[in-house]
């Protein structure tokens, strides 16, 4: 039996609609459910992709889970710690990756990696190995002194990605994480998920790249409206075809065409 | 070490950024240079004065030479009678008449030989902030101090000129203390917490496991220090050009005791941060640096007007020294008039500190609401 390394329990979210959105989306509603009562469990050493479309609440469910905002209902343990009740705990046990967090354009990626470091505790000797070895299996060492604001958005992004890990975390959260690179960077950040999934990591992932999912995760949860539609291993969602599967779900629950 | 490392971070950001460092040091430079050279164009000498001086006593000898002195400048001198002591005194203060001379009796008998000089004084009473009865002084004095030793000279400003110091410094160094201090803090705090939280920067120090505490004063703590340095700039600016500015010598400054700046850099150590962490509780809450920016200049607005408020209500009740700005600013009069009860200075620092640590408290309780720093 796997190791569950994180439990999503009922997990719920309301955000406020504001007249400027209400006026966009031409509703009249001042609530609006992002999720709703959403379970999902994920073990040791698996990647675990959430599948949906734009606005079905992936990202505020990672949200959640990364502590950076708080479930109105439910919860969710990580490693053992609640994300409403321990959050500083749960963070310390996580690496969470999203566009929404930046790294500011005038230090070097070498400056950065030795502060975050440092916010996650880690000891410096650990910290400067740790720094070599991630450095150079992603080529950032060659940029390890260029300001981050003049960095090409590849590698960018991998600096990102090597410092959301700085503190070698047991889970690895990735908001979309293949969004926007180029196919080269796209494929270096694939093969390092499927590293970290080898030194049994778990990885929680959202995308909207049915291809991405084919080819790293293991178990998928498909969501659609803020629930849970369907959720099992690869194989089991999959059916011999990811993408038929989920229009037919899709339709099957929306009732309508894309 | 995540507090030490948050406040390092700041600090590495301000003195590797030689932009950020020279609009930090560049005001008081500015300030500097800007007084000075208005206080030459407003004390510029006038081509040619008219003395009109008061004489009391007969010294016919020495009223000839200073004539003589002074129309060899091409200046002019009207000798007139004292009659009315009181009434000179205030034409001079009035700007109406240039000086009083007040000669002892049989005054020019000190050429005889054995004269005691103690018993022949000349007195010249004259208005030291006035340009015409100053240089009339300083002309009269110096020609008086040619003929001899065998006089003594008394010299009787209206108001004595420490006093003057201490007047002007009173009316005017609260105020700009106030100002610079706001607006040196303002500088580097807007960017660096509103500006944060608009770049998303600050997010990805939330996502870290570091106390929201410490976050916060991992940006309060630094960047006071950085801002102490922008406004003792810009206060070193002022105190060096105001005797040019305001066309009085630099050694009024210098009527103050240690204890004096030792209470000064306390208020300011107090001050200074307390504004940081009004300006950073401020940016948190705001969206964006534009929006942070718009409340903090009325803010400022409201602690100029605070700390002009002294100049219209002189006498305030013991219960202001816990109005934040309006201690440091009754403070800084008190303390340069040398009347500042020590329980008031240390109950103002204390209420600084105080207000400071509430604030710190208020931005940590921000940094933890997903309202404030995500907008939903």
């Amino acid at each position: 039996m796997p190791e569950e390394i994180v439990r999503a329990e009922g997990l719920k979210k309301t955000f406020t609609l504001s007249k400027k959105q209400q006026k966009i989306e031409k509703t009249g509603e001042t609530r609006r459910i992002a999720v709703n009562g959403l379970s999902f469990s994920a073990y040791r050493g698996e990647i675990y992709g959430l599948l949906g479309p734009n606005g079905a609440g992936k990202t505020t469910t990672l949200r959640m889970l990364s502590t950076l905002i708080r479930p109105d209902a439910g919860d969710a343990v990580i490693c053992g710690h609640s994300v409403v009740k321990e959050p500083a705990k749960v963070r310390d046990e996580i690496g969470f990756m999203t566009s929404e967090l930046k790294l500011e354009g005038f230090f070097t990626p070498d400056y950065l990696f030795d502060f975050f470091g440092a916010m996650h505790g880690v000891e410096k000797g650990i910290l400067q190995q740790r720094k070599r070895e991630l450095f150079s299996k992603f080529g950032i060492d060659r940029f390890a002194e260029v300001q981050v604001k003049d960095l090409s958005t590849g590698m960018l992004q991998k600096v990102s990605l090597v410092i959301s890990i700085v503190h070698d975390p047991s889970v690895i959260i990735f908001d979309e994480p293949t969004n926007g690179l180029d196919v080269l960077t796209a494929k270096v950040v694939t093969d390092f998920l499927a590293e970290l999934k080898a030194m049994g990591k778990s990885i929680l992932l959202s995308t909207h790249i049915f291809s991405l999912v084919e080819k790293i995760c293991d178990r998928v949860g498909i969501i659609l409206d803020g629930k849970m539609a369907a959720e099992g291993s690869l194989e089991e969602i999959a059916q011999g075809d990811l993408e038929k599967s989920f229009f037919d779900l899709y339709y099957s629950i929306k009732g309508e065409t894309v | 070490m995540k507090l030490l490392a948050l406040i390092k971070k700041e600090f590495h950001r301000f003195f590797h950024d030689p932009r950020l460092i020279v609009t930090m040091l560049l005001p008081g430079l500015v300030i500097f240079l800007l007084y000075t050279v208005m206080g030459e164009a407003i004390h510029a000498e006038p081509e040619k004065d008219a003395y009109k001086v008061y004489v009391q006593g007969e010294a016919p000898l020495i009223t000839s030479m200073i004539e003589m002195a002074v129309g060899e400048e091409g200046n002019t001198v009207e000798w007139l009678p004292l009659e009315d002591m009181d009434a000179a005194k205030k034409q001079v203060e009035d700007g109406e008449a240039t000086a009083i001379l007040i000669f002892t009796e049989n005054f020019e008998n000190f050429l005889e030989y054995g004269a005691d000089p103690d018993d022949f004084v000349v007195s010249v009473v004259y208005d030291p902030m006035d340009d015409v009865g100053s240089s009339f002084y300083m002309l009269s004095t110096a020609l008086l101090q040619q003929i001899g030793m065998k006089f003594t000279i008394q010299a009787e400003p209206l108001v004595s000129e420490e006093h003057i110091g201490r007047e002007i410094m009173q009316q005017i160094l609260p105020f700009i203390i106030v100002c610079f201090v706001f607006s040196a803090c303002m500088s580097v705090t807007l960017e660096s917490v509103a500006g944060e939280k608009e770049r998303g920067t600050l997010s990805t120090i939330l996502v870290t496991s570091a106390k929201r505490s410490h976050i916060a004063l991992g940006k309060i703590i630094p960047l006071a220090c950085i801002s102490m340095l922008g406004a003792v700039s810009s206060f070193l600016g002022v105190v060096l050009s105001m005797p040019r500015l305001m066309g009085v010598s630099m050694g009024m400054f210098g009527g103050y005791r240690f204890s004096a700046y030792i209470l000064l850099f306390l208020l300011i150590v107090s001050f200074v941060p307390l504004i940081v962490a009004l300006i950073s509780t401020i940016s948190t809450a705001a969206r964006s640096v534009k929006e942070a920016s718009a409340y903090t200049s009325v803010l400022m607005i409201f602690v100029m007007v605070i700390s002009l408020v002294t100049a219209f209500i002189p006498v305030l009740g013991d219960w202001a020294v816990v109005i934040p700005v309006l201690n440091a600013v009754i403070f800084v009069q008190q303390l340069l008039a040398g009347t500042l009860p020590v329980w008031q200075s240390l109950v103002s620092v204390g209420m600084n500190l105080l207000y400071t640590a509430a604030l710190v408290f208020a931005m940590t309780k921000m940094l933890s609401s997903e309202k404030i720093m995500f907008g939903k």
